[in-house]
C-alpha cells in the first residue's frame, strides 16, 4: 500500500544523477562487496592470527556459532513470514528467553534422572509450546508481534527463573558428551549440528512450496489471502517453527555450557542482528537460511578473530553495531528508500 | 456495536459490560489490581506506600515512557533510550566529580542524551535507516563505548561527603513537601502533552505518525520533523538520567538499558486507551503506573522475585490480548 507510493515519489524526485549513482554504488557494494568483505576479513585474520586459517579453529568457529546459528535461523523464519517491517511485520523477541527456559527444562530433567529422550522431549516441547503461546496471541488476539513476543518473552524469562532460581543446573548424560565431544576431522560435534540443521531448514524454506508460500505471506499477506493461501496458518507455523528453534538451541546450549545459563537473555540482540544481517547475502535483499548461516559465521568469525588478536571484546558489541548500521545504510541507500 | 442498536434497550447487558471493560481494558486493570492489593495485603494501602509506589517505582519510567512515547507517536522507535540515560548519567557524574558546579554538569547531561538522539536523528532522517534498527545499532555502539569509557565497565562511585546540596536535592529534595523527582515528572507531563496535542509541530507528528507518506505530500518536512523527534526522545531521555544519578549517587554502565522495554510496554498499554490506537501521554502514564503498581505490589505479596517477572509478563500479556481483541472487534 505504501509501497507504490514510494515509487511513485521515486519517479518524482528522480532528479539527479548523484543520488542514482549511491544507489548503484550501495548496490553494488552489498551484492559483491558483502562477500568480497567477508572474504578481505578471513584474508585480514588468517596473516594477523596465525592460528586463524586452520580446520581446527574453523571448526570451533562453527560449533561455538551453532547456538546463535539455530536460533537466527528461526527468527529469520519468522521474519520471511511477517514482512520485514520490524514494528508491524514478524519478530520473535522470546527466542533467547525461550533457550534459557528450554536450557533449564533439559537441564532440570536430566539432573533429577530422566533420560535423555524425555529431557529431550521436554526441550522441544517447551520451545514449541512457546511458539504455540506466540502465534496464538498473534494470529488470534491480533496483538502486534513485537508486543506479543515482548510480553512473552518477560513471562518465559520469569518461569526460567522461578525454575532455576537463578542458578545454573548443570547436567551430565551420554548424549550431552557426544554433542560437546568432537567428530570427525576434530570438528565440533555442534558444528556438524549447525549445517545439518542449516541444510534442512534451507531445504524446506527455499525449496518447497511451503516455503514459497511463506515468503508469498510475508511479502504481500493481501495478495497472498487473494489467492488463497491460509495466511493465519503459515504466520502461526512459523512462530511454532521459531519456538521449536529455540527447544533446539536450548539443547545445543546445555550441551556446550554442560547446563543451564542464566544470561540466555544477552543472546536477543545478537541473534537480531543475525538474522537482519542474512539479507546482505542474498542477491535480491530478502532474508535467506543460507544468508543466515553466513551471517551466523561472519559475527563467529569477527568475535573469534579479535579473541586471537587480543582485541578487547567489549569492542565487538560496538562492531557489530556499526555493522548493522553500514549494512541497513547500504541496503536503504539501494532501495532508494527515503525515511522509512 | 453501538448502545442504541441494543434490542433488550437495557443498558448493561453482559455484552456492553464486556465491551466497555475491553475498551478500558486499562483503566478496568489498574482498578482491578489496586483493589486486589489493597485486599490481598496489610501495607499497600497505607500513604506511605502509595507515595514510595510514585517517587520509587514511577518515576524514572515515566520520563523514559514519555521519550519513548514522542518515537512511537512519530511512526518509529527508539531502542537507544537506555543509551540516552547512561551517556546522561556519565556525564553529570564525570562533571560533578571534576568539581564543576551542578548546573554546568546539567546542562552537559542533558546535551549527552540529545546528542544520542541526533546521532539517531541523522541515520534515520539522513541516511534512511529505519528507526529500529538505527536505534538497535546506537544501543550496541552505546553499550561498547560505555565499556571503553569505563575500563570494562567498572561503576563511577560519587564520595559521600563534599558533594553540592543542589546535586542532592534533584533526587532527594521536596518542594511544599512534594519530592522533587515527582514535580519534574509532572511539569514534563504537562509540557510534553501540551506540545504533542496544541502545537503545530506535535500535530505534524501525530501526522507522520498515522501515515507518513500523506504529511509528505501535504507539504510537511518529514525527515526534519522525524530527525527532531528522536533529539527530544534523547533529550528527554537524559532527564531520568540526571534523577537516576543523584538518587543513587552513583553511574553504573549500561544500567539504563533496563527502561527501555517497560517503557515500549505502557507506550503501547497506552495507545489501548486511545480509539484509534495511537499513542498518547496520558495512556503512556496509566502503563507506567499499572507496571509500577504492579511491580510494587508483588513485592508486598511477599511473592518470590522470580514469580513476580512471570506475573507482570501475564499481566502485560493480558492487556494487550484484551485490548487488541476489542480493536478487532471494532474492525480496525
Amino acid at each position: 500500500m505504501s509501497a507504490d507510493i514510494d515509487t511513485l515519489s521515486d519517479f518524482s524526485s528522480g532528479n539527479d544523477g548523484a543520488r542514482r549513482f549511491a544507489r548503484w554504488l550501495a548496490g553494488f557494494a552489498l551484492h559483491g562487496g558483502s562477500i568480497l568483505a567477508f572474504a578481505a576479513l578471513l584474508i585480514f585474520f588468517s596473516i594477523t592470527a596465525p592460528f586463524f586459517f586452520t580446520l581446527g579453529n574453523i571448526g570451533n568457529v562453527l560449533g561455538q556459532s551453532a547456538i546463535l546459528g539455530v536460533l537466527a535461523i528461526g527468527l529469520t523464519i519468522v521474519i520471511i513470514g511477517g514482512g520485514a517491517n520490524v514494528v508491524k511485520g514478524g519478530i520473535d523477541l522470546s527466542l533467547a528467553a525461550n533457550l534459557g527456559l528450554s536450557a533449564a527444562v533439559y537441564a532440570t530433567l536430566v539432573s533429577t534422572g530422566h533420560g535423555d529422550g524425555v529431557a529431550i522431549a521436554g526441550a522441544l516441547l517447551t520451545g514449541g509450546l512457546i511458539g504455540l503461546v506466540n502465534a496464538i496471541a498473534i494470529v488470534i488476539f491480533g496483538i502486534v508481534p513485537l508486543l506479543a513476543t515482548l510480553a512473552v518473552m518477560n513471562v518465559v524469562a520469569g518461569l526460567e527463573l522461578v525454575l532455576t532460581q537463578n542458578t545454573v543446573v548443570s547436567a551430565a548424560s551420554d548424549f550431552l558428551s557426544v554433542l560437546s565431544n568432537y567428530g570427525p576431522f576434530d570438528i565440533p560435534v555442534l558444528a556438524y549440528v549447525l549445517i545439518i540443521f542449516t541444510i534442512i531448514a534451507a531445504g524446506i524454506v527455499q525449496y518447497t512450496p511451503l516455503g514459497l508460500r511463506l515468503y508469498a505471506v510475508g511479502a504481500f499477506p493481501e495478495a497472498a489471502r487473494a489467492a488463497g493461501l491460509p495466511v493465519k496458518r503459515i504466520v502461526a507455523s512459523s512462530y511454532i517453527a521459531s519456538g521449536l528453534c529455540g527447544g533446539l538451541s536450548g539443547i545445543l546450549s546445555v550441551s556446550y555450557l554442560s547446563g543451564s545459563t542464566t544470561g540466555a537473555g544477552e543472546m536477543l540482540l545478537p541473534v537480531v542482528v543475525t538474522a537482519l544481517l542474512s539479507v546482505v547475502f542474498s542477491r535480491r535483499l530478502v532474508p535467506t537460511i543460507g544468508g543466515t548461516l553466513l551471517s551466523t559465521l561472519l559475527v563467529g568469525f569477527l568475535t573469534n578473530g579479535f579473541q586471537l588478536l587480543n582485541i578487547s571484546s567489549t569492542l565487538v558489541s560496538g562492531i557489530q553495531g556499526i555493522l548493522i548500521l553500514l549494512v541497513v545504510a547500504a541496503t536503504s541507500l539501494q532501495r532508494g528508500k527515503g525515511v522509512a | 456495536m453501538s448502545v442504541f442498536a441494543n434490542p433488550d434497550r437495557r443498558l448493561f447487558t453482559p455484552q456492553f459490560i464486556g465491551q466497555v471493560l475491553l475498551r478500558y481494558a486499562v483503566i478496568a486493570a489498574l482498578a482491578g489490581v489496586f483493589a486486589f492489593f489493597s485486599f490481598a495485603t496489610t501495607t499497600f494501602l497505607t500513604s506511605a506506600n502509595l507515595t514510595s509506589i510514585l517517587v520509587n517505582n514511577f518515576t524514572l519510567l515515566a520520563i523514559v515512557a514519555v521519550a519513548m512515547t514522542f518515537a512511537v507517536s512519530a511512526g518509529g522507535i527508539d531502542l537507544s533510550v537506555g543509551t540516552s540515560v547512561d551517556f546522561a548519567s556519565f556525564a553529570f557524574v564525570s562533571l560533578v566529580l571534576a568539581g564543576y558546579p551542578v548546573g554546568l554538569a546539567i546542562l552537559a547531561a542533558l546535551v549527552s542524551g540529545a546528542l544520542v538522539g541526533l546521532f539517531n536523528a541523522l541515520l534515520i532522517s539522513g541516511v534512511g535507516i529505519t528507526p529500529f534498527l538505527a536505534t538497535l545499532g546506537t544501543l550496541f555502539i552505546g553499550r561498547s563505548s560505555q565499556q571503553l569509557l569505563t575500563n570494562g565497565g567498572n561503576p563511577v562511585y560519587l564520595p559521600q561527603t563534599g558533594i553540592s546540596p543542589l546535586f542532592l536535592f534533584i533526587g532527594h529534595g521536596h518542594i511544599l513537601g512534594i519530592p522533587v523527582p515527582l514535580i519534574i515528572v509532572g511539569l514534563l507531563i504537562v509540557i510534553t502533552s501540551i506540545v504533542l496535542l496544541r502545537t503545530r509541530f506535535g500535530r505534524a507528528i501525530l501526522a507522520i505518525g498515522v501515515q507518513q507518506s500523506v504529511a509528505r505530500y501535504s507539504g510537511l518536512r518529514v525527515p526534519g520533523h522525524i530527525g527532531l523527534v528522536y533529539v527530544i526522545s534523547g533529550f528527554i531521555a537524559a532527564i531520568a538520567g540526571i534523577i537516576l544519578t543523584s538518587t543513587v549517587s552513583v553511574y553504573i554502565p549500561n544500567s539504563g538499558g533496563a527502561f527501555m522495554l517497560n517503557a515500549i510496554g505502557a507506550t503501547f498499554i497506552g495507545t489501548t486507551l486511545s480509539r484509534e490506537g495511537r499513542p498518547n501521554i496520558p495512556g503512556t502514564m496509566l502503563g507506567v503506573l499499572l507496571l509500577s503498581i504492579v511491580a510494587n505490589g508483588l513485592l508486598l505479596t511477599g511473592l518470590s522475585f522470580y514469580w513476580q517477572q512471570v506475573g507482570t509478563g501475564l499481566l502485560i500479556f493480558i492487556v494487550l490480548a484484551a485490548s487488541f481483541l476489542n480493536r478487532r472487534g471494532r474492525g480496525d
